[in-house]
């Protein structure tokens, strides 16, 4: 009877579910390329892995599903020419199968349904020849071993001589030492895929032992054609707890080099985030030993990291109150409490920054899942699709990654629905009736822009035009004044379709606009590239991270507001009583030689304005290349805080972004300039003004 | 005391090689074999500190001839001798309790580094 209790639970649910999610891609390729061995190879591998790990726990369900769908995979390698979609379909049913187990592990019925799938994996390997008697068989793959959480753990790295003529022979050798003397976690290279290799390689290694380190690297050292060998404590952080189920299995986090060593001294600031270096390649690296020097990785639990950073935070919030405090000090003692709180306030923020990183997350966590519902979106449309994904390795903030999920499928859904032709239509359009879909992510400075890009059909710009003038989101006059650029724009609207029928996958355009509030609320935008004929582009930009905010902070009506900085174009002083009086609604000023149209805060909010009458501050603010002007009661400075989502009922306030702590401990509420344009009604041309709510 | 070690290889070329690479050393030539059945033999009669083993030889290969010593002997010390490119061979052979390797062609120098490592020298 297997127990949900077991303490390796955590970490077989975690290992399993980033197997199988490889596995689906991998997967997908078989049907895209003519399958090479290696690939097979992973394949098998990871099945009999999760099988191995599933038998040590007792999980006979598993077992028995992921048994057959090895078999069939070792027979279908065997086999020469192309693979049945049939038998590919069956193989992404047992990865289904399994991912279900995994999730429901502590469900004990059996389940009908995985005695039929294990009889139709097991009729379709019978239908093909066994390769065991044909070919030697497939190496035996590695079973996850584990160990007692209680066992230190150290991180070996071990340099094999550059003459080394057999390192796969010589990486056994090694590994047959590091068994000796404790519980081998992890070995990468493995000594099956060194084989054939050139010499030189650094293997590193987990190892679960009593062994002092010394004595390991003593034990290694003394081998031959061994060159380097490291061997220190591995950080503590296996994800070993009772908690379960593990519903998104913890991403592995590579912590850059800098963060780790302190080798980098970055200046304080947000910009400290940038420096990230990719992850190293872990095969062998000619040249240079400091090329070779292992960077050690370890799995944290994502909840600890976010624990990590609000803590990071919570003592950046502490500085500035001290920074506060140390005001009221006599003069004297002031500066002396003041450059000491400085230099607080850089390592503090040089913590944060550092948390940042660690918590940064590829991109490839987000689209290894894609090969396969575009695939299964392309067999449901009768189109064929290749997927392109460039730049899975650059990495963002695990919330941006978090909230990037649901508009990017929605994208690439949409993409393969509404932007790529059916094959035929292609063929007349003398284009290859494969189309593509090219998703990519790159980095540019505190920004990564990530684009969903077709070959279709591209958007049609009088279709969205006539939609919008029907949908009463603007006027017949409105509409055709707009560049095909700006019309293509409209497809954020709410309601607005690019396509006439509503499909099965993905509805009647639904789901744009939400889109662009997602990515509004991270700090980014979205924006569409489209030729008629050639295809469509939705580029995305989001921030490197989303929490720290620099705030330009304002009063109204005896309250504290912040400004999100990035939004502000400028501020200035402006006598609107002589036109308006108090109370004024909506006026204009001349903003950089341009009308803009001016609200006053206090009334938006139904706040009573306590500036006298008179010039008055305005935050001149552009959303979406629309600006306009609020007015305030006072500018009170600026603030580089660490911004906190709103907790409800506040996020239902219309006009807020967020919440934040100030140096003196009183909290900010974070104003939303979009939703502020909203609230004016100068942004969403659907709705009515909410004039009704200004006037409150 | 000088370390006593049996050679086995089919080829005469490597064995009066190695005899001449261990004797300048200081070792003492135990003895000779030139197939894996009578490696087997000779290592149950001299019980010598070191054996080098070919991997490709006639009756019994020098994997099935390690397998047999390390059963005898848990023990004993077995490098095998290959020729470039048999690499999935030689690991077969450390599966089956070979203690190290060194891979033809080699320098005296090789084999003696090798040779000393395995004997904690």
């Amino acid at each position: 009877m297997p127990s949900a209790s077991h303490k390796y639970l955590t970490l077989f649910v975690a290992e399993a579910s980033e197997h199988l999610a490889t596995l689906q891609s991998e997967l997908v390729r078989l049907e895209q390329e003519p399958p090479a061995a290696p690939l097979w190879d992973a394949i098998f591998r990871r099945m009999h892995s999760v099988k191995g790990s599933a038998a040590t726990l007792g999980f006979s369900r598993i077992v028995d599903i992921a048994h057959a769908a090895e078999n069939l995979i070792a027979r279908l390698k065997g086999k020469q020419g192309k693979i049945e979609r049939a038998e590919v379909d069956l193989l992404f049913a047992a990865t289904d199968a399994l991912v279900k187990e995994i999730v429901k592990l502590d469900k004990k019925e059996d389940d009908e349904r995985t005695i039929t799938l294990v009889d139709r994996l097991a009729k379709a390997a019978q239908a093909l020849p066994d390769p065991a008697l044909t070919a030697r068989p497939v190496p035996p793959p590695p079973v996850m071993p584990v160990a007692d959480p209680a066992l230190p753990r150290l991180d070996v790295s071990v340099v094999l001589a550059k003459t080394c003529a057999a390192p796969g022979a010589r990486a056994l050798i090694v590994q047959r030492k590091l068994k000796a003397m404790g519980t081998l976690l992890e070995m990468d290279p493995t000594p099956a895929q060194l084989m054939q290799q050139k010499g030189g390689a650094r293997i590193t290694a987990l190892l679960a032992t009593l062994t002092v380190t010394d004595e390991v690297r003593e034990a290694l050292v003394a081998l031959p054609e061994v060159d380097h060998v490291e061997v220190r404590i591995a950080p503590v952080a296996r994800p070993v707890d009772s908690g379960f189920p593990v519903s998104p299995p913890s991403p592995v986090v590579s912590p850059p080099q800098a963060s780790m060593r302190g080798q980098l001294t970055p200046a304080p600031g947000r910009r400290d985030l940038t420096p990230v270096p990719g992850r190293r390649d872990l095969t062998p690296v000619p040249g240079d030993a400091d090329e070779l020097r292992p960077e050690p990785t370890v799995r944290v639990r994502a909840e600890a990291l976010d624990q990590l950073l609000d803590q990071a935070a919570d003592v950046m919030h502490g500085i500035a109150r001290l920074r506060e405090a140390a005001k009221r000090l006599p003069e004297h003692a002031a500066d002396r409490f003041e450059a000491e709180i400085d230099r607080l306030r850089r390592t503090a923020r040089e913590l944060h920054g550092r948390v940042m990183s660690a918590r940064l997350t590829p991109f490839s966590s987000l689209t290894e899942r894609l090969p396969r519902a575009v695939r299964d979106l392309a067999h449901r449309l009768s189109k064929t699709i290749e997927l392109d994904v460039q730049g899975a390795d650059v990495e963002l903030d695990r919330t941006v990654i978090e909230a990037l999920g649901d508009p990017l499928s929605h994208l690439v859904r949409n993409a393969a629905d509404h932007g790529l032709e059916d094959p035929q239509t292609r063929q007349k359009a003398g284009k290859p009736d494969r189309g593509k879909l090219t998703l990519s992510a790159r980095r540019e400075r505190d920004k990564v822009i990530v684009e969903v890009q077709d070959d279709g059909r591209g958007m049609d710009a009088q279709a969205l035009r006539r939609k919008a003038v029907k949908s009463a989101a603007m006027t017949q006059e409105a509409a055709d004044a707009l560049s095909d650029d700006a019309a293509y724009e409209l497809a954020f609207l709410p309601g607005i379709s690019t396509r006439e029928d509503a499909t099965e996958v993905s509805g009647r355009g639904v789901g744009l606009d939400a889109v662009q509030r997602k990515l509004e609320s991270l700090g980014g935008k979205v924006s569409i590239r489209s030729v008629p004929g050639k295809g469509t582009t939705f580029v995305l930009e989001l921030p490197l991270s989303v929490s720290m905010a620099n705030l330009l902070l304002v009063q109204v009506g005896g309250e504290l507001y912040g400004v999100p900085l990035h939004r502000v174009l400028l501020t200035t002083e402006y006598d609107l009583s002589a036109r308006g009086g108090e109370g004024f609604e909506a006026r204009s000023l001349v903003v950089m030689g341009e009308l803009v149209r001016a609200y006053g805060l206090a009334k938006l909010f139904g706040l009573p304005s306590l500036a006298p009458p008179g010039p008055r501050p305005f935050v001149v603010m552009e959303v979406d290349g629309l600006r306009f002007a609020v007015s305030v009661d006072r500018l009170v400075g600026q603030e580089e805080s660490v911004l906190k989502p709103l907790f409800p009922p506040l996020d239902r306030v219309r006009g807020l972004a967020g919440i934040t702590v100030l140096g003196n401990g009183r909290p900010l509420l974070v104003l939303d300039p979009r939703g502020l344009a909203e609230l004016c009604g100068i942004h969403d041309p659907v709705k009515p003004a909410p004039a009704a709510k200004g006037a409150a | 005391m000088p370390k006593r070690v049996l050679i086995v290889d089919d080829a005469l070329f490597m064995r009066n090689t190695l005899r001449d690479i261990f004797s300048s050393a200081g070792f003492t030539v135990a003895g000779e074999a030139d197939d894996g059945v009578q490696a087997v033999n000779l290592f149950r009669e001299l019980k010598p500190d070191l054996v080098t083993m070919d991997i490709v030889m006639p009756y019994k290969s020098g994997i099935d001839a390690t397998r047999e010593i390390v059963q005898l002997d848990p023990g004993a010390v077995v490098v095998m001798c290959s020729a470039l490119g048999q690499e999935s061979l030689v690991m077969e052979a450390i599966e089956a309790g070979a203690t190290d390797f060194i891979v033809k062609p080699f320098r005296g120098e090789d084999v003696l580094a090798v040779v000393k490592k395995v004997l904690g020298e």
